[in-house]
């Protein structure tokens, strides 16, 4: 029975099918599903639809409608899972946005959405944002999180800068940074000393939980 | 030969002395900007000086052909959407689309009268008396499929693309008219042949199903109305592989690829098919003009023509920041051969 329904789960998302997830979302809990296996089978459609999409069998639209989908199975299944974590925790603040001189925008927004869905409070600043105004805006609204994206190796160097100003500014260690978008790898993380690293929008989530030691 | 006679005698699939070279996206640069005194912001907003900059493309870059505007955000702006500058360093972009899928998209009046569109036209007459005796002198419009991105936003033309795809037909068809009468001023201003922009066409966004039924039918209408009397070389970013042949049924009289493409195969494919359309490209932008070194970029020129391209250009738009003996270094190394 779970293992049908978790089949399901995987295949709602293999389908880019929003209501059929939100449905089987739905039968997961009443079947007694446990919710974070739900969301690994969730998981699991959206990375095999990624390796399709890198064989360019599956196409980017398919990938925004199957993470819509994840999205709402998401809605149903997070409010549970932090019900048997923690009660009544307040949402964790994170500031996103796309570095200066950058403007691509589809990628950053995936995971500004993935991460409210997974219950953070996310305030998206939008694309061409200098990193003071990253700075500005975290501390307006007491982030924990920095997340900044670039897509270009020209603008790939603005997320060292980031970094370098809140550093210069003395409040590097106040603030998890994590960085991301098509051309930012691990090592380039590693190298300008960023909290994490964000391979795509699931991975994005696992390692901002991770970083706080959140569930 | 001059630059012009080559490119346009490779359009028409005539005998050059040799290779053409130029860059059929943007090619302004910092440096270019300094060389030729004219600057972003201005060169996107005054005709004077988007054909200063420019014609720094002939008399610094000395490629085959010229091309305004810089940006691909000129259609959209007079249908609505929000602009935002990007000041000096960066293109003008999209900042708020005018419209959402549900809505009727209407065609305004007077659109060649409107916007940026009087500057580009102007930049055009400019380019042709400088320095359109001995270059090409292009003009730039973004394709249909690509506008209508830019009227009602990406992410909601991508989406739609696949779940209400009737619901685009009508932003196609606007932006497929208004970029004929856009084409026919800009031919009427001088220009000897167009370069269509359809990015958002690209297999990186869409599938080639998508393109065939979404894209490719508006850019064919486009590019029949333009090259009863121009040529038209046609854009598309990424790896067009899987639709290359549907690429060249529009009619286009060139194709631009980025080095993402197989080149050979698609020459092969099109032999087979008895297709005849060149292929320009295909130096790397990024890997070869802005992070390279001079022979990064010869090296680039000889495996495209080795792969057989029928012109020189970089993938796609050049970096702003790209140093300019890269790019003449791109022109050079097509000369030397
Ligand atoms: C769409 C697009 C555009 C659109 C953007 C529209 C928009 N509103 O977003 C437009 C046409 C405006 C555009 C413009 C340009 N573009 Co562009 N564009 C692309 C394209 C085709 C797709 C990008 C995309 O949306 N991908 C899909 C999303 C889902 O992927 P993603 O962004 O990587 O996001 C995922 C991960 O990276 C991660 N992630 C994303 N953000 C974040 C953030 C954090 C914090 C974390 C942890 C993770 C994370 O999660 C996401 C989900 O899995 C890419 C090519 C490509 N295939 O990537 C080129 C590309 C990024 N563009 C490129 C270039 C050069 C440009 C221009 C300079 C071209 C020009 N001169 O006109 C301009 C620059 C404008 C500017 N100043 O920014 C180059 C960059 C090359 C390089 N290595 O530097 C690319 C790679 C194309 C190429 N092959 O040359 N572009």
């Amino acid at each position: 029975m779970a293992e049908n329904i978790l089949e399901k789960l995987k295949q709602t998302i293999l389908d880019f099918d929003e209501d059929a997830a939100l449905d089987a979302a739905n039968e997961a809990l009443a079947a007694g599903v446990d919710p974070v296996e739900a969301v690994g089978a969730l998981a699991d459609g959206l990375n095999e639809l990624g390796d399709k999409f890198e064989r360019m069998e599956v196409f980017l639209p398919e990938i925004m409608l199957a993470s819509d989908a994840f999205k709402n199975a998401l809605s149903v299944l997070e409010p549970e899972i932090k019900k048997r974590n923690t009660e009544g925790q307040k949402a964790i603040p994170v500031v996103i946005g796309t570095v200066q001189g950058d403007v691509h925008q589809v990628g950053k927004d995936m995971v500004a959405t993935f991460l409210t869905t997974a219950g953070f409070d996310v305030h998206d600043l939008g694309v061409d944002v200098a990193p003071s105004r990253f700075l500005e805006e975290a501390k307006k609204l007491d982030a924990k999180i920095i997340a900044a994206a670039s897509l270009m190796s020209t603008t790939r160097p603005v997320q060292k800068d980031l970094i370098d100003f809140l550093e210069a500014k003395g409040v590097r260690d106040n603030f998890i940074v994590l960085v991301g978008g098509g051309v930012v790898t691990q090592e380039w993380a590693d190298q300008i000393k960023a909290d994490g690293y964000g391979q795509d929008a699931i991975a994005t989530v696992e390692i901002a939980k991770k970083l706080l030691h959140v569930a | 030969m001059n630059g012009k006679e080559r490119l346009l005698a490779a359009l028409r699939g005539g005998a050059t002395d040799r290779m053409p070279v130029l860059s059929v996206c943007q090619y302004a640069t910092y440096e270019l900007m300094e060389k030729t005194g004219a600057c972003w912001p201005e060169a996107h907003y005054d005709g004077e000086k988007m054909a200063a900059l420019a014609a720094g493309g002939a008399t610094v870059l000395h490629l085959d052909a010229v091309r305004v505007p810089y940006c691909q955000t000129v259609e959209a702006e007079i249908y609505g959407s929000k602009i935002k500058d990007g000041g000096k360093k960066q293109i003008p972009s999209i900042e708020k689309p005018a419209l959402s899928v549900d809505d009727v998209p209407v065609i305004p009046e007077n659109f060649t009268e409107k916007g940026r569109i009087p500057a580009v036209l102007d930049a055009i007459r400019r380019l042709k008396q400088d320095v359109g005796g001995e270059t090409a002198v292009m003009g730039s419009i973004v394709g249909p499929f690509s506008v209508a991105a830019n009227i009602i936003g990406v992410s909601a033309l991508l989406k739609a693309s696949l779940r209400k795809p009737e619901k685009l037909a009508p932003f196609f068809e606007a932006a497929e008219k208004t970029a004929e009468q856009y084409a026919e001023a800009v031919i009427n201003a001088g220009a000897d042949a167009i370069v269509i922009e359809d990015m958002m066409a690209s297999l990186d966004m869409i599938s080639p199903k998508a393109y065939r039924e979404l894209a490719a039918p508006y850019e064919k209408q486009l590019i029949s109305f333009i090259n009863k009397r121009v040529p038209v070389i046609i854009h598309i970013c990424g790896k067009l592989d899987q639709v290359i042949l549907d690429v060249a049924a529009t009619g286009a009289d060139a194709i631009s690829v980025e080095s993402a493409v197989d080149v050979r195969e698609a020459k092969r494919k099109f032999k087979e098919n008895g297709i005849s359309t060149p292929v320009f490209g295909a130096v790397h932008p990024i890997s070869a003009l802005l992070e390279g070194t001079e022979e990064d970029v010869a090296q680039g020129v000889k495996k495209s023509i080795a792969d057989g391209v029928d012109a020189v250009s970089p993938d796609c738009a050049v970096a702003p920041d790209t140093p300019i003996k890269n790019i003449i270094a791109m022109v050079k190394t097509v000369e030397g051969l």
